[in-house]
């Protein structure tokens, strides 16, 4: 079995394990109503998430996803506080805003030879300042609307028990999952994040690449905004707040190692899980916030010192391979 | 000049896993003298350094400092035998100033800080006394190179070095800045410092050396006093006996019908006129030195580079500024470092083989994994790979097989041009053979191969045409059966064979 395999494996594995001590300890952790509200939840970063794994695949990080939610949240809210758009615009509008906000951050990255880190850390705060701009406000003070548009609310509403948000975040992971596996471009984007250079002189088109990359990031942050807001039915301000993090923290504790070329989209997918079930489980345990902070730091480091430790494991296993099958010839 | 010896070697051995690198060498270097220490890659030149100035420890041998025995273990002890090396990358810090860089990691304190005045006095002071150039308040990263290296010597001064090693100097120079750091090695000898010399460029070494030691194959050929030196004579001593071995040509033939044409081309200030033709069927080697413009050459054919004047051709048609669309026409690239220009670490063997083949292994997109497997086990069986793995890291591979992967990436595809840029380096002379044999194959069946190397044996025995490039020009053109090493060395450094007779 490849080492990638094994790594799901044992995510998987303590996935399962927690959610069996949860389920033991606590009453009202393991009932149909709190595993799809859990789902629900998860798919919110877990979105983000796949968007974001792209991004650090490909070598680099996006900083600026959550002012991409809170920005695309506004859009939409203003949108569908009255019935006058259909739904389907409503929706459209959210997804093409991050999505441009995606294409901005591609161009402030390629054309002003900016870091990612530092153009979306940048860019971030401008969309975040946007959203304020485009905000309701009556009499000169921001007022937060109520969802009106009764087409829209359909999204934030469950098919066979379960919510479309996570269906569909289901189904994403796993159109994802064909893009990095089957598609050139998925293919050429871990060349990317492996050695950038090596790419280039293979005809990787590099810049093409990452502009896709964040592009990608940008839909995926503007889709979970306007699944929230359907969900929610009006948005706060504060939404998106610290949501990159979030989803950096899935991709990181699902095996979507930060530098590039590592990991995949159920990587992503089950970080988001892990750490959304952890946080439900302890809030059952009734243990306060701050605690709750500490632990989701702690479970961020162990599961990179797991990493590390493991690629060291399987890159000790493999050299034995080669030295043992250089020495035979 | 008083002929007492500053640094004594003598019968210094060093074997890197049971391979003898160095084999009783001797080295001795007088006070205020430059010493130059000349030889191919590979003769045992900057292990010899790296054992005096303690990066490695030598198996046996002693080494003398003013006729005493002295144990060099790490770096601190050289520095306190008053040895100091200047690299070839320096070693300064961009941000920094003058005072600040020379005294890194040794800072002067009065009471817990750093006593900034005197710091300064004492560069100040040194400044004078040498005759340089340089602000002591300046930050680094406004000097240019040949600042830069002013700040270094006078870092080594700082530490009181009596022996200055000075690893090809000049290669980031221009001829004014090396003129002037001639100049000052000259003002440094006539202060009483001794300096040794590395370095490629013979008319260099001519010129400034008082003495001369020649390695070969990790032994001593000779010592060389000033009116000895002549480069024939200098060149025969690091070739040695030239052993010419001419290739089987049979069975080979020119395609006239895959040409690649190069006119005037031009690119910023390293390459200034080159123009040649190369027909598929034939191995053309590009030798010179580093820095000569080889390698920008190469990245210009493919793409990787855009030139500043000149064309570039494949068969009547202009080479695309888009690597993609080059490789689609027929181009590949194995690059001179292949860590961090060839391969992908950490991904497997198969993926690293099938990455400039997408275009043939997707249909709209989407890649069959049945045809991306088949791809990986051809390249792996036909170049022999080993180990075996399709799914391994190239990470783990060695030297040898790295390559082979790297290769094995343009296999499949139908290759009109295959560049290569010192694709040999630091990979073992089995597979060396075994890549010898690729290159051949391929050339007879037209693919048009054009390759660099330093290595001149490499050079006279694989190519079937050479030509030796000069500061940003050809310089000289050789044929397999008349090519000799010495030749190329000295069309290298710009002196024409006819002229090296006579020298």
């Amino acid at each position: 079995m490849s080492s990638r395999n094994i790594r799901k494996l044992i995510s998987v594995g303590l996935l399962i394990i927690l959610a069996i001590i949860f389920a033991a300890s606590t009453e009202s952790f393991f009932n149909s109503r709190n595993i799809i509200l859990l789902l629900r939840e998860s798919s919110y970063v877990g979105l983000i998430a796949l968007g974001m794994a792209f991004v650090i695949i490909g070598g680099g990080i996006d900083l600026s996803a959550g002012g991409i939610v809170c920005l695309s949240a506004v859009v939409c809210s203003r949108l569908a506080a009255t019935n006058d758009v259909p739904a389907i615009f409503v929706v459209l509008a959210g997804v093409l805003t991050g999505m441009a906000c995606g294409a901005i951050n591609a161009l402030i990255n390629n054309k002003l030879h900016l870091t990612e880190f530092v153009a979306t850390l940048a860019s971030g705060f401008v969309y975040t300042g946007l959203a304020l701009i485009v905000a309701y406000r009556e009499n000169g003070r921001l007022v937060t609307q109520a969802v009106k548009n009764k087409g829209f609310l359909l999204l934030g509403d469950k098919i066979f028990g379960i919510h479309v948000m996570t269906l569909t975040w289901i189904v994403l992971m796993i159109i994802v999952m064909i893009i990095l596996y089957k598609t050139k471009f998925g293919l050429h984007t871990y060349a990317q994040g492996s050695n950038a250079k090596s790419a280039q002189y293979s005809g990787v088109n590099n810049a093409m690449i990452k502009a896709s990359g964040f592009i990608i990031c940008g839909f995926f942050s503007g889709l979970a905004a306007t699944f929230t807001l359907a969900y929610q039915g009006a948005v706060s301000l504060a939404t998106g707040t610290g949501m990159e993090f979030q989803a950096i923290a899935a991709c990181v504790v699902g095996g979507v190692v930060l530098g590039g070329g590592h990991g995949d989209a159920l990587g992503a997918f089950i970080g988001a899980l892990f750490l959304t079930l952890i946080m439900n489980g302890l809030y059952k345990y009734g243990i306060p916030t701050a605690y709750q902070y500490i632990l989701q730091g702690g479970i961020i480091l162990l599961a990179t010192a797991f990493d590390v430790q493991f690629n060291r494991f399987t890159e000790r296993r493999l050299s034995a391979v080669t030295t043992s099958t250089s020495a035979s010839t | 000049m008083e002929n007492t010896p500053l640094l004594q070697a003598v019968g210094i051995n060093k074997q890197f896993s049971g391979v003898p690198v160095l084999k009783d060498v001797e080295l001795s270097i007088n006070k205020g003298e430059v010493h130059a220490l000349m030889g191919e890659n590979g003769a045992g030149k900057s292990t010899l350094i790296k054992i005096i100035t303690g990066v490695y420890t030598k198996d046996s041998g002693e080494i003398f400092i003013e006729g005493k025995p002295v144990e060099i273990n790490s770096r601190q002890d050289a520095r306190n035998c008053g040895i100091s090396v200047i690299y070839q990358e320096l070693s300064l810090i961009p941000a920094l100033t003058v005072v600040d860089n020379i005294f890194l990691g040794q800072e002067i304190r009065r009471r817990g800080f750093l006593d900034k005045k005197e710091m300064r006095r004492r560069v100040k002071e040194l400044i004078e006394k040498y005759e340089f150039d340089i602000n002591p308040d300046a930050v680094v990263q406004s000097y240019g190179m040949a600042k830069r290296q002013l700040v270094e010597i006078l870092k080594a001064l700082s530490m009181e070095a009596k022996l200055i090693i000075m690893d090809e100097p000049t290669s980031a120079l221009s001829a004014a800045e090396s003129e002037k750091l001639f100049e000052t090695i000259s003002g440094l000898r006539d202060k009483g410092t001794s300096i040794l010399y590395i370095s490629h460029r013979l008319e260099e070494v001519y010129r400034l050396s008082d003495r001369l030691t020649v390695m070969r194959d990790g032994e001593n050929v000779g010592v060389l006093t000033k009116e000895e030196i002549t480069p024939a004579k200098v060149m025969r001593m690091m070739i040695g006996r030239e052993v010419k071995q001419i290739k089987d040509t049979s069975g080979k033939k020119i395609f006239k019908d895959n040409v690649l044409e190069v006119k005037n081309l031009a690119y910023k200030n390293i390459l200034k006129d080159v123009s040649f033709k190369a027909y598929g069927g034939e191995i053309l080697g590009i030798g010179g030195l580093v820095g000569s413009g080889r390698t920008e050459l190469i990245r210009c054919i493919y793409g990787a580079e855009k030139q500043s004047k000149g064309t570039i051709t494949l068969n009547g048609k202009p080479v695309k500024k888009s690597i993609a669309k080059n490789i689609r026409n027929g181009f590949s690239l194995v690059p001179e470092d292949r860590r961090s220009e060839g391969f992908f670490p950490v991904l497997s063997i198969e993926k690293n083989i099938a990455i400039a083949s997408y275009d043939k292994l997707a249909k709209f997109g989407v890649v069959s994994r049945k045809k991306e497997i088949e791809l990986a086990k051809k390249a792996i069986k036909d170049y022999d790979i080993r180990p075996p793995i399709k799914s391994m890291p190239v990470g783990n591979l060695s030297g040898g097989n790295q390559q082979k992967v790297i290769l094995g990436r343009w296999l499949t595809r139908d290759l009109k041009v295959l560049l290569l840029d010192e694709p040999t380096a630091g990979i073992d002379v089995g597979v060396k053979g075994e890549l010898y044999q690729f290159l051949e194959e391929l050339s007879k069946k037209g693919t048009i191969i054009i390759m660099v190397s330093s290595d001149l044996g490499e050079l006279t025995h694989v190519a079937d045409r050479i030509l030796v490039m000069h500061d940003g020009r050809f310089f000289e053109e050789f044929t397999h059966e008349t090519v000799t090493q010495t030749a190329v060395l000295l069309a290298a450094s710009g002196v024409h064979t006819e002229e090296g007779k006579a020298l």
